[in-house]
């Protein structure tokens, strides 16, 4: 009953640990015990002796024994002694996995030995810890020194080189969302396997054993020693204690065991910040720490064992900073010391040209960093730079990391030391605030204009500010949005931003959440609220600004924030606001003024050559275009003679076309601009109709082409010739309409079930005009013959919204009659609604009962 | 035994949640759905480029219960999810053959 024995022992120890033991020590003393365990079984059976060495590999072999750790072994044999094996490998072995033990065991000759350390990098590195235990020394020596002889001298560049590529695969199988959450304090960038890593290679190609060696050596300096020594113990106590706490060998920190461990490890829970969100802060600075200082030295060592590299040419980019090698460098400390902002200026061409900075010059700005002061914070040629790396570098999240692991971040903005790997305890949130921040102005980056309708920002710098700045304020009892505003403010005026910009990047910081959270929780439909939201946001630049900020915020926070599914809602409240900012009716709100005002621009554009007579235009004309267009209708008034003639000019603007029309106003004219646009296969979508004073009318209509058709391939000469022609009534628009659309028109067979026509004729809702509003099934004609009833009533239209983007169409006219009054008579309403109904009723169009 | 399946808008969500919580039922399943009805996909036409929104977002509820609390359950969620205005969604009672609890094998009405 052996194994109860060791059972005992390995109680004893979890009860050392209780009463205090801990870290390395810890380690030793696990080691220890089952050394002598071994040791005793090893002695103690007959068969064991000659011929036979017993070696620990691995974490055994290097004396870190974790609680629930592998323990690696080795039977090393001479040739000729398999007869003795079977006895002498159950005296070992079967107590410790009766033990419960994991229990990773080889039984080999030296001969075996080599072979799989060729075959297999894992062994190669394992038996690098080799440590003898007991049995025949002579046997272990000889493996040692063939081994190092064989495998490892004349390999060294190999060896890196195999380190460097499993390091870098391992950090991406364990870089992945869960292992953001749940870091893997082995596996895990910046876990025990780097410094292991670190270790090995030191030890097989420099023969150093220690940490204090590696940085008497020069591969690292004093400070990161002593950071990477302090992270390195703290990470042993976590991992023995998680190793206890799971029971088993586990070393991932499950969401299910953080809170407990940052009870163990005395985290209370303070009105910021829960305990085990600062537990983990601290967790993640050491991983951290780790994966900085294991990164400088590889790249050292690689740069000092590596192949020289293709471009050894050196150029200066400005005094202190130098190209060489592909790298960028830091050349002048003296420099520094007198321009500090070098340091980011290093960043700056980093981002622009996509060179990676040379590890000392790394190392040079960390140890520089008490440079950075206050005059440094406020300086211009500080922020210039900076700026510019968020605004313009190619890869920004890799230049942005690397100021951040840097500490120049920090030093910087001293903003963030409060969120520098602060985690946040919930499985929304996969990385760390700060990373969070940084991948918020990577994803900002890559929303091209292309995709989104919010796109081309004014002041892009201040949009990829506000990304980096836009959850500052976590961690901090108060709300962190509003917080976070404050701080983002005082970074503004720090870093040179006018009042305006600076305003700007506090109101996207407080109100990065708006638009996700009224999107999701509040009716899209309520305009009042959806007023209030334009009232909020002021400008469609802010709501451009907010509506990137939100995409790529949820699309940096995680997997499960991001979907098409909230796209969907945030585009339409978006839309939604867009829509009230942009009515100029929101912007303008003094009418009279604005008509002054644009009266003015006007005639400053026309100049005094040709003073127009402004008196016939009327108010809402003028409101409704910018001076330009105002003008360019003016000048083509002047060449409008001939009292039946109509210009017609097109603009082509992607999604639809608009077409404006001048002519002299006469009866039944939108009837005949609406006839011969559906003639010539043209949908309007949206009108707009004016009379001047003089009788001009100006007439815009937006429209689309009913069948596939580009811009280019409309005939448009041939749409002013019909026009003209209809309006000398030499055109007979009814008959070309029906016979034109004989084919498209529907069967009654196959007719849909729709919602019955409907005609309203409503006075409250403009003072000034009656509007009356169609709602049809939509067939070619039907504008036509709507707008020729009309003007059968001598009806004028003023203005008319055409929509056909529900069930049914939707005709909206602003309207008033021959004497330029409201229709207020109700026997000449039902009158009129009478014939718009017939109309909308019959589905065939123009007036005509066709029979098919 | 009944399946509720209601499909209403996002921003209801919380509302019916917390009135099918205060009837006393306490699990729902939740998901994000697109889709059309009457209330159809819209244009958007927004600086001169079309945008095509042709499935709306709704929300997904879906739960079990008894069939005698049916019309209690349909009122409370058609009272608490509607405003009146079209796409306000719909809800679907399906029969239920049997329910079983993964865990203990328990099944019907104690399952549910």
């Amino acid at each position: 009953m052996v194994d109860v024995e060791l059972r005992a022992k390995r109680d004893a120890l979890e009860y050392l640990w209780r009463q205090g033991l801990g870290g390395q020590a810890l380690l030793h003393k696990h080691s220890q015990l089952i050394d002598d365990y071994l040791i005793s079984c090893f002695l103690n059976c007959p068969e064991a002796g000659e011929g036979m060495s017993l070696v620990a590999l691995g974490g055994y072999g290097r004396k870190e024994l974790f609680p629930y750790s592998d323990i690696d072994l080795l039977l090393l044999h001479a040739p000729g002694t398999e007869d003795r094996l079977g006895a002498v490998t159950e005296a070992l072995f079967y107590p410790l996995w009766d033990a419960g033990l994991e229990v990773g065991h080889g039984v080999r000759t030296q001969d075996a030995c080599l072979a799989d350390a060729r075959q297999d990098f894992f062994f190669q590195v394992a038996l690098l810890d080799a440590r003898h235990l007991t049995g025949a020394p002579q046997l272990f020596s000889s493996l040692r020194q063939t081994f190092h002889g064989e495998l490892i001298a004349g390999h060294r560049r190999e060896f890196l080189q195999n380190m460097m590529r499993h390091r870098n695969e391992r950090h991406q199988r364990y870089g992945l969302h869960s292992y953001q959450l749940e870091p893997n304090i082995k596996e895990s960038r910046g876990g025990f396997r780097d410094i292991q890593a670190m270790t090995w290679v030191s030890h097989a190609l420099f023969g150093l054993h220690e940490l204090h060696d590696i940085e008497e050596a020069g591969l690292i300096s004093p400070q990161e020693r002593d950071a990477f020594a302090q992270a390195r113990d703290s990470l042993i106590k976590i991992r023995n204690r998680l190793h206890y706490l799971s029971g088993r060998k586990n070393d991932q920190m499950f969401f299910e065991y953080q809170e407990e461990m940052a009870k163990a490890f005395k985290y209370p829970n303070t009105k910021g910040t829960l305990g085990v969100e600062r537990f983990m802060q601290d967790l993640y600075r050491h991983l951290q720490t780790i994966a900085t200082t294991t990164d400088l030295f590889f790249e050292h060592v690689d740069e000092t064992l590596g192949s020289p590299r293709s471009n050894p040419g050196e150029q200066t980019i400005e005094p202190g900073i130098t190209v060489r090698q592909d790298r960028l460098h830091l050349t002048d400390q003296a420099l520094i010391e007198k321009r500090p902002y070098l340091m980011m200026r290093l960043f700056a061409y980093s981002g622009k040209t996509g060179l990676e900075i040379h590890h000392r010059s790394r190392k040079i700005v960390t140890a520089n960093l008490h440079l950075v002061d206050d005059k440094i914070r406020h300086s211009k040629r500080m922020a210039k730079p900076f700026l510019d790396v968020l605004e313009n570098a190619q890869d920004v999240m890799g230049v942005l990391s690397v100021i951040l692991d840097t500490g120049l971040l920090t030093a910087y903005l001293p903003e963030f030391e409060q969120i520098r790997a602060l985690a946040q305890h919930d499985v929304y949130h996969v990385f760390t605030v700060d990373r969070h921040l940084l991948q918020t102005v990577a994803e900002l980056k890559k929303l091209s204009p292309g995709k989104t309708p919010f796109a081309g920002v004014e002041s892009p710098h201040i949009l990829a500010l506000a990304a980096l700045l836009h959850d500052i304020g976590k961690g901090h009892h108060e709300d962190h949005a509003k917080h976070g505003g404050k701080l983002a403010a005082g970074v503004g005026k720090r870093l040179g931003l006018t009042e305006a910009e600076t305003a700007c990047l506090q109101f996207l910081v407080e109100n990065h959440l708006f638009l996700t959270v009224t999107a999701l929780r509040r009716d899209l439909e309520d305009d009042a609220f959806l007023r209030q939201c334009a009232e909020q946001i002021q400008t469609p630049e802010r709501l451009t600004m907010l509506y990137l900020l939100s995409i790529a915020d949820a699309k940096a926070t995680g997997p499960t924030a991001w979907s098409e599914w909230k796209g969907a809602l945030l585009l339409e409240i978006s839309l939604k606001i867009s829509h009230l900012l942009e009515r100029k009716d929101t912007i303008l709100p003094d009418k009279s003024q604005g008509a002054e005002w644009m009266l003015e621009q006007v005639c400053a554009l026309m100049g005094k050559t040709a003073t127009p007579d402004c008196g016939i235009l009327p108010e809402e004309y003028l409101l409704s275009f910018p001076p330009e267009e105002v003008a360019h209708h003016l000048r083509l008034r002047a060449g409008l003679k001939n009292e039946i003639q109509a210009i017609t000019e097109a603009t082509d603007h992607g999604m639809f076309w608009s077409v404006l029309i001048m002519a002299h106003d006469s009866t039944g004219l939108l009837a005949k601009i609406c006839g011969t646009l559906a003639l010539h296969g043209l949908n309007v979508v949206s009108a707009q109709i004016f009379t001047w004073e003089d009788g001009t009318v100006v007439d815009v209509l937006n429209v689309r082409p009913a069948a596939e058709q580009t811009y280019a391939e409309q005939e448009w000469q041939a749409l002013g010739k019909d026009l003209n022609l209809a309006l000398k009534n030499r055109l007979g628009l009814s008959h070309r309409l029906v016979e034109k659309f004989r084919t498209a028109f529907r069967s009654p067979g196959q007719k849909n079930v729709q919602a019955p026509p409907r005609v309203v004729i409503d006075n409250k809702v403009s003072e000034q005009y009656t509007i009356i509003e169609v709602f049809a099934n939509d067939r070619p004609g039907l504008l036509y013959d709507i707008t020729r009833t009309l003007a059968d009533f001598e009806i004028n239209i003023h203005r008319a919204r055409i929509s056909s983007d529900s069930d049914q169409v939707v005709d909206v006219f602003y309207t008033l009659d021959s004497f330029a009054t409201k229709i207020n008579n109700p026997s000449f309403q039902e009158e009129i609604s009478k014939a718009l109904l017939h109309i909308a009723e019959n589905e065939t169009g123009t007036g005509t009962k066709l029979q098919w | 035994m009944k399946k509720i399946e209601a499909i209403i808008k996002p921003f209801k969500l919380d509302e019916v949640k917390d009135a099918l919580n205060e009837m006393g039922i306490k699990g729902m399943t939740i998901s994000e759905v697109k889709g059309y009805g009457r209330q159809k996909g819209h244009k958007e036409i927004y600086r001169g480029a079309e945008y095509i929104v042709d499935f709306i977002p709704k929300v997904k509820i879906e739960i079990i219960i008894e069939a005698a609390m049916v019309d209690a359950v349909v009122n409370r969620i058609r009272e608490t999810a509607n405003t009146g205005k079209i796409g306000d969604g719909k809800i679907f009672v399906l029969p239920v053959d049997e329910v079983i609890r993964v865990r203990t094998g328990e099944t019907g009405k104690e399952a549910i």
